[in-house]
């Protein structure tokens, strides 16, 4: 074994990478089931007909999603094919209106805007929006808010309006309370759980 | 010189061109923080961030290409297979991205439908070019591997640098095709983006620069061929071998299995033990030659690069990428102050010593040592280290009172960014942001009139 | 984590790569430019990495498993700017390049 030798480092090289590879195979495999719609910690899209919550648990010593009873959206129960479609429809308005590019979601992206992982599960909608659009639910109020978000800033820092329709927001708002039930392995930490003495 | 040589050039200038775009959106993006009604409902900060995070993509790989370009003619004594394609596709490549940036500028997004992705705007960060100029991307990708591939193949020669490319252009290529697909699984979205971004910026684009400096190195020290590719040959297993389970350190938080957090924290918390090697290989190469180059801003540049990269990359990833951690900074400028000052370390210096090493030999240079270079050389890295420390600091603050004491939510978010330590952040990155925006200015005075202010001296001509 | 355990810990994270580099910077340093002071200062720095190792292990709320990770990373420190340069200077030898 001559360490100054090239070809014994290029061998070290190809089998390392080659080791590397093959064990990130296999966790890949793991990964895409475990997280696929249905899968263990990624729900179905039909979840977005039930309440969803976040509470810490002991055992896992982490905050977990908690899915409830029965919630409609939108006054509806989605069937599976409608809550897909609704999906795809979401994850297009939010790739061509570059959300990631403000917001975050689960972390990734820009970090100008607020992060949406739990956007669904936020208090702000309840405490402030629905007063201020004056809906009657939560996602309406959500909706209203996609849609002219020039009507309700909260501070300096503003949403721009985006000229999302209104069949465009409410994919994106249903979007949004599928996500919040996926589980992140406790990201983010203590969510709405805190108040600020700021 | 040879024609892939005089591509390379044009390459560089390219290169050298969108640094700047980089650097203006990268004000413009900063100064929103600042002023939040600045071009609001005109030119908003998403638009702003894409200019800047796509641009700071391409003008490195273009500058990755021109290197090669400059390189691979001499590593094989002749000229590079297809060269008369790979000079059309630069136009095309450069033509792309004008239409790309035109669109990002002036139409900017579309409906939710499959239409706007093809034809304005993909929203996936750092890809978010539309697909049709996804496509060309590929076209010139393949091209540039055509190229070098080819010339191996008629050359009937290969060297250990080269199989070392070569390999790697070919996850480089693959990796890429995942800038075409929209997801509607968020989960499988992101862990397949994350293959494109960590392998590249974090693998393929490591082995990538790895190659270029080991070129480099012979060219501006004389180092023998087996002593940089012993290094290389060591780079790759280490590198390779902590980064690509490294890549778990992304899969935290995104719907994955929770042993990402053991198995990623473990290899991404591995990964500064190759660049500590780096940095002291790098101060064994700069005392041997007792700190005396023909060539001083390209061997300052190289020495920039050793450093920016273990403290950029090793220190500052060091400190966030436990999971316990990594909980409360993920999604904060702490993260942006790693990426600011990993990319500048790992890529930009590099790139910026092989401007210079080109534009000595183009201008059949015996030596390139002014002042202009260290004024450059100076405001670039005191404006950069300025910029992560100001972000840095910002980053602290909202991990502490957005995450760890306020929860993540709205409220919690509006109150960090409201906070005095992370404002002063954000001012002071911004006036950071203008020093680096003016050393930019020197540093493309500097190349563009190295060896031409100067009075005639006599100039052997250099085997270019 | 309280919020000041968080800064607390990712600031000595920070320091135990800086004090692991200044030492190799400054070992490398003093090796080829023969300063045997530049040698000692860079071994303080190792010093300085071992006293942030233990106070990550004493005084951080990580986990055990991550504690552990430390402590080895501090041995593995030491080693490698020495081992570095002892093939770098036989790599260079055998070339017929002496510092």
């Amino acid at each position: 074994m001559d360490l100054q030798d090239p070809a014994f480092w290029r061998a070290g090289a190809i089998s390392t990478t080659l080791v590397m590879l093959v064990v990130l195979i296999f966790l890949t495999i793991d990964s895409l089931a475990v997280s696929r719609a249905g899968g263990s910690h990624v729900p179905d899209y039909t979840v977005i007909n039930h309440q969803i919550g976040y509470r810490y648990d002991w055992s896992r010593r982490e905050d977990v999603p908690v899915i409830g009873g029965d919630q409609p959206l939108f006054g509806k129960t989605w069937t599976e094919p409608e809550a897909r479609a609704l999906m795809q429809e979401g994850k297009l308005v939010i790739q061509s209106r570059a959300c990631m590019d403000c917001h975050t979601f689960f972390g990734n992206g820009a970090y100008y805007a607020p992060d949406l992982t739990k956007a669904w599960l936020d208090p702000a909608w309840q405490q402030i929006w629905m007063p201020m659009t004056g809906a009657k639910t939560q996602e309406d109020a959500m909706v209203d808010f996609l849609m002219h978000p020039e009507r309700y800033p909260t501070w300096n820092r503003e949403m721009p309006n985006l000229h999302i329709s209104e069949p465009e927001a409410r994919a994106v708002v249903a979007y949004l309370k599928w996500m919040s039930a996926i589980d992140t392995n406790g990201f983010p930490a203590n969510f709405g759980k805190l108040s600020i003495q700021h | 010189m040879y024609r892939s040589q005089k591509l390379a050039l044009r390459y560089f200038t390219a290169s050298a061109t969108l640094f700047g775009v980089m650097v203006i959106a990268g004000l413009l993006s900063a100064t929103y923080y600042v002023f939040p009604h600045f071009l609001f409902g005109i030119f908003n900060f998403n638009m702003s961030k894409i200019l800047h995070i796509d641009t700071l993509i391409i003008w490195l790989l273009m500058g990755f290409f021109g290197s090669v370009y400059w390189f691979l003619p001499k590593e094989l004594n002749r000229e590079l297979e297809g060269i008369r394609l790979g000079e059309i596709m630069f136009w095309v490549f450069c033509a792309a991205v004008a239409v790309v940036a035109a669109i990002f500028i002036f139409v900017q997004y579309g409906p939710g439908d499959e239409t706007s992705l093809w034809l304005i705007n993909q929203g996936r960060k750092y890809v978010e070019a539309p697909r049709w100029a996804a496509i060309g991307i590929v076209l010139i990708v393949l091209t540039f591997a055509y190229n070098v591939i080819g010339t191996a193949i008629k050359a009937r020669r290969m060297t250990g640098i080269l199989w070392v490319l070569i390999l790697d252009l070919i996850p480089l290529t693959l990796l890429y095709l995942d800038a075409f697909p929209a997801q509607t699984n968020i989960s499988h979205d992101l862990y397949w983006w994350w293959w494109l971004v960590h392998m590249w910026v974090e693998a393929t684009w490591e082995v990538l620069i790895g190659c270029i400096m080991a070129w480099a190195l012979m060219e501006l020290l004389g180092t023998s061929r087996r002593i940089v590719e012993t290094w290389l040959y060591i780079e790759v297993m280490l590198v390779l071998g902590t980064g690509i389970l490294g890549l778990g350190h992304h899969y935290f938080w995104i719907g994955t299995p929770r042993y990402w957090l053991s198995i990623g924290g473990f290899f991404s918390a591995l990964e500064p033990l190759p660049l500590l090697g780096m940095v002291v290989h790098a101060i064994y190469d700069a005392g041997t030659h007792h700190m005396q180059t023909t060539n001083k801003p390209a061997f300052y540049w190289l020495l920039a690069e050793a450093f920016g990269n273990f403290i950029g990359a090793g220190v500052w990833g060091f400190m966030m990428t436990l999971p316990q951690i990594n909980l409360y900074s993920h999604g904060t400028q702490w993260t942006v102050s790693h990426g600011h000052f990993a990319f500048w370390g790992a890529y930009a210096c590099g790139v910026i010593a092989v401007f210079y090493l080109a534009a000595q030999r183009s201008r059949g240079l015996n030596m390139v040592d002014n002042r202009s270079w260290k004024w450059g050389f100076g405001l670039l890295n005191f404006g950069m280290v300025g910029m992560v420390g100001a972000l840095l600091i910002a980053g602290i603050a909202q991990a502490f009172f957005e995450r760890a004491e306020g929860g993540s939510t709205l409220q919690a978010f509006v109150v960090a960014q409201s906070n005095p330590w992370f404002e002063m952040g954000m001012y002071s990155r911004l006036a950071f942001g203008f020093i680096f925006a003016a050393g930019y200015t020197v540093l493309m005075y500097d190349l563009l009139t190295v060896g031409k202010r100067a009075p005639a001296v006599a100039a052997q001509s250099v085997a270019a | 984590m309280t919020p000041d355990a968080l800064v607390f810990s990712a600031i000595m994270l920070g320091l135990f790569v800086l004090a692991g580099g200044s030492y190799g910077v400054l070992y490398g340093a003093g090796r080829i430019w023969r300063r045997p002071q530049l040698i000692k200062t860079g071994f303080a720095c190792y010093g300085i990495q071992v006293l942030v190792t233990l106070a990550i292990v004493a005084l951080t709320p990580l986990s055990i498993m991550w504690k552990v990770f430390i402590l080895l990373s501090c041995f593995a420190y030491a080693l490698i700017p020495p081992a570095t340069w002892r093939y770098l200077e036989r790599l260079h030898h055998t070339e017929g390049k002496t510092t």
